[in-house]
């Protein structure tokens, strides 16, 4: 009865004196990452309005934050307030445009829209929670008072910015 | 399930396009040249659609602030990192706040691109 714990015992001292290690260390640093994930696209529901937006018939751009540390970062998201490509326009056009909040990894981050700080054209978010947000951007151009875009490619940059706070 | 799946999602919409620089909180250093204290960043760039980036130093109130790097415009290519350095000189050592690196877009229509990205790290002295 007493033979078994002592071969048993003798058995792992060996193995005991011969074990190696293999250390596996990580590091987590705060750092943000801006993703586009989508591309936004302008419909063109009327003459002389250009819109993401999806009853408009364009795609809306979304942008995805992350961030590996809570309180480190804010994001800051412009929407176009000009074409950077356009045909030759002669009149104004009018800009509106609007960021909110998408999808989130954590449920806490829905409280971000409420939060955000708008001004301009830009939204701010101060990024209190870490881990994923999605950003949805809506850009609506009109031109004139009720004039037709002439034909051509439109493009407008959104600009996503991530600042250490 | 929704876990694995997002998990998922992460991974495969950050091979799309991301764009990253780290530390957030760089240190001013005395640098090799007198008069000028440098910092040394890392970038990385997962966009496809964009292959070059502007750095930039800015104050708290975001005026520029004169600095130096080895190019104000870097190519880095899709999937790559490169780590560089910005040199300040010593009495805007204070001033110096941010340190930013800013997507290019191309003006014509190769890239469908339309989200430029911009990333601002705070120098460690002026970190609140």
């Amino acid at each position: 009865m007493v033979k078994y714990p002592l071969i048993l015992t003798a058995l792992c001292i060996p193995f005991a004196g011969n074990a190696e290690e293999a250390l596996i260390e990580g590091n987590v640093q705060s750092k943000c990452i801006i993703n586009t994930d989508i591309n936004g696209v302008y419909g063109n529901p009327a003459p002389d309005k250009l819109s993401t937006k999806s009853v408009d018939g364009g795609v809306e751009p979304t942008i995805r934050f992350d961030v590996a540390i809570a309180n480190y970062y804010m994001a800051r998201v412009i929407t176009p307030s000009s074409f950077s490509t356009s045909p030759s326009l002669t009149d104004v056009v009018n800009w509106t445009g609007t960021t909110t909040v998408g999808e989130v990894s954590d449920a806490g981050m829905s409280a971000y829209d409420a939060a955000k700080v708008t001004y301009d054209t830009t939204s701010e978010f101060d990024l209190t929670i870490a881990g994923s947000t999605w950003f949805k951007v809506d850009s609506v151009a009109t031109y004139g008072f009720g004039r037709a875009f002439p034909g051509g490619t439109y493009r407008a940059v959104v600009q996503a910015e991530c600042i250490a706070q | 399930m929704i876990k694995v799946f997002f998990i998922a999602a992460l991974f495969l919409a950050g091979k799309v396009s991301a764009h990253e620089m780290t530390p957030t909180y760089p240190p001013l250093v005395p640098s090799y040249v007198d008069g000028l204290v440098s910092a040394k960043m890392t970038m990385f760039n997962a966009r496809q659609d964009v292959e070059y980036f502007e750095v930039g130093v800015f104050d708290a109130e975001w005026k520029p602030v004169p600095f130096a790097a080895s190019a104000k415009i870097m190519r880095v290519p899709h999937g790559s990192t490169k780590t560089f350095e910005v040199f300040v000189r010593d009495e805007d050592k204070n001033r110096a706040t941010f340190i930013c690196s800013l997507s290019k877009l191309r003006t014509d229509n190769s890239a469908r691109a339309i989200v430029s990205s911009k990333i601002c790290s705070r120098t460690e002295a002026a970190t609140p």
